[in-house]
């Protein structure tokens, strides 16, 4: 345990000494903003609730913030052969793993978070809003926060793969677009590869979630979907020591 | 300290290590030599817990590196090839970081980092940012890395590779005073150094071991001839034609001239000294002579005859 926090700890400050991660970050919240004012400002009456709007403004800038923060995780230590240092210290591969992926998940926490502080601001700079339903908006930010979950561990299993961070970078891209446009390809399908597809689809979960529609299947496939990864990145770092 | 039983180490179908069998005792400073791709480095993997023999036994200090990962880990400090480490962080971050990792915590851990800065000559660069730093100081960082928490085994992976000749020597004489209370396994390809440094040199030749000894022995066991060389002033066509004729002279020739002397270079059997006679036909002859000495057996040439003669076969 006390190693898993010393690696963690690595990672967070591994994240935040980076410029590009202020950089991220920044361009993040000023992209988010931008495209939540602008949802705003298209929303006639009677329109969708507040929630539904920052679900998407967050949502559709979630795949490139997942790619920049995976990317590197594992492909830079195999490049720059630190993930040798690493691995010959007596440290085992889960510690290894969940202090990369626990690393990751809490900057991409502490990067979305300000988000629903746009909810706040406007109101108090004068800006006319519809008004606002806090269960909905904790309910949208769970279920965003076990989608990114699931990507983030889908990056990170990617970025094992390969020791070229723009391979991974592009890999994970692809990778964490497909939940996000599913929605949209069940619609465009007949059933019941639809009904399959649509269980599939974070796109419909956020928004049913932002709509205060908190259902528990979604729950199981992102908690499930996210172990899945990370014991198949355990496995692939163990790897190595097959023959 | 180290055993290692018949070890195979395959790359999909390429055997980088071929049935490598060898011991290092408690205490011995080893040096692994080899031409490129030997499997040097292939072999120190194995000993840290990187990667896993495909078959065979290698035991560090009686713990299975494989079985028993965690255990042979904590006896080793090991330096990788290249020196990999993370140029964002500070040379004391780092070695704050590396020691927690490997479990030492509190004052023991500020004591165990202090002591190797001091070691290695870290202490003024202990807050420049290590990418920041030239090679020979990355090459200390990782130097001192691998001995933070004083393992009984340090597995050194080229430690002197770019380093300047100043710096060669400083880490010289560090692996030897490191040699006193710990076991030390190096690899290298400057034969000096290995020669100066190690009790024991194992040679490794496409993945098998074909010499263990003292570097002392393996030259002399490689060469089968001593060599003397003389200066000697007389008339050219008689001098190495006399010394010849000598009993135990396997062959002699002139290899140079300078105003009037003559260099010779006389190759003679292995157990004898030849110097005294070799003095003896030149003074009896009425020549001239003002050098004469026996040419230490290069460790050096013995290394590149053998492989060549590997190669060869």
């Amino acid at each position: 345990m006390r190693k898993f926090l010393v690696m963690w700890q690595k990672e967070l400050t591994g994240h935040f000494l980076s410029s590009t991660a202020y950089l991220t970050m920044c361009v993040f919240l000023a992209v988010t903003g931008w495209t939540f004012v602008w949802t705003l400002s298209k929303n006639e009456a009677p329109g969708d609730p507040l929630t539904v709007l920052i679900a998407i403004s967050v949502t559709m800038w979630m795949p490139i913030v997942i790619t920049v923060v995976t990317m590197g995780l594992f492909a830079e230590e195999k490049r720059s052969g630190t993930l040798e240092s690493l691995l010959t210290v007596p440290v085992t591969e889960w510690q290894v793993v969940m202090a990369k992926y626990a690393g990751a998940m809490s900057f991409v926490v502490v990067m979305v978070a300000p988000t629903a502080g746009y909810l706040f601001i406007l109101p108090a700079v004068g800006v006319q809003m519809p008004s606002l339903d806090l269960g909905s908006l904790l309910a949208g930010y769970s279920i965003l926060a076990l989608i990114v979950g699931f990507c983030t561990a889908m990056g990170l299993l990617i970025s094992l793969l390969t020791r070229n961070q723009v391979v991974s970078a592009i890999a994970c891209f692809c990778a964490v677009c497909i939940p996000f446009v599913m929605g949209g390809v069940s619609r465009a399908v007949p059933q019941p590869a639809s009904d399959v597809l649509a269980y599939l689809a974070a796109d419909e979960h956020l928004l049913a979630f932002a709509r205060g529609m908190v259902d528990t299947r979604p729950i199981v496939l992102y908690v499930s979907g996210t172990m899945l990864a990370l014991f198949l990145a355990v496995r692939v770092l163990e790897s190595r020591r097959w023959t | 300290m180290i055993k290692v039983h018949h070890l195979v180490r395959r790359y999909g179908s390429h055997t980088v290590l071929d049935d490598i069998s060898l011991e290092v005792q408690r205490g011995e400073v080893v040096g692994l030599l080899g031409p490129n791709g030997a499997g040097k480095t292939t072999t120190m993997r194995v000993l840290s817990g990187f990667l896993p023999p495909t078959s065979g036994e290698v035991r560090v200090g009686g713990y299975d590196v494989v079985t028993q990962s965690l255990d042979a880990r904590r006896r080793i400090g090991y330096l990788p090839e290249n020196v990999p480490l993370y140029p964002e962080l500070r040379v004391l971050e780092y070695l704050t970081y590396r020691a927690r990792l490997k479990g030492l915590h509190g004052s023991r851990r500020r004591r165990g980092v202090q002591k190797v800065l001091a070691l290695c000559g870290l202490e003024d660069v202990r807050k420049r940012i290590i990418g920041q730093l030239s090679k020979g100081y990355r090459q200390r960082v990782g130097l001192a890395d691998s001995l933070i928490g004083d393992p009984e085994l340090l597995i050194l992976d080229e430690p002197s590779l770019g380093l300047d000749p100043n710096q060669r020597r400083d880490l010289r004489d560090l692996i030897r005073r490191l040699g006193a209370d710990h076991t030390v396994l190096l690899s290298s390809h400057l034969l000096t150094e290995v020669e100066a440094i190690c009790d024991r040199t194992i040679i490794i030749h496409q993945g098998h071991v074909v010499a263990s000894d003292t570097p002392r022995n393996i030259a002399g066991a490689l060469m089968g001839h001593r060599v003397v060389s003389a200066e000697v002033r007389g008339p050219r066509d008689q001098i190495a034609a006399a010394i010849e004729s000598l009993e135990h002279v396997m062959e002699s020739e002139i290899i140079g001239e300078e105003s009037g002397w003559f260099h010779l270079r006389v190759q003679c059997a292995k157990d004898v000294d030849v110097r005294a006679r070799v003095a003896a036909v030149v003074v009896s002859n009425g020549w001239e002579l003002r050098d004469l000495r026996a040419e230490v057996d290069g460790f050096e040439d013995a290394f590149i005859e053998m492989i060549r003669e590997l190669n060869r076969a």
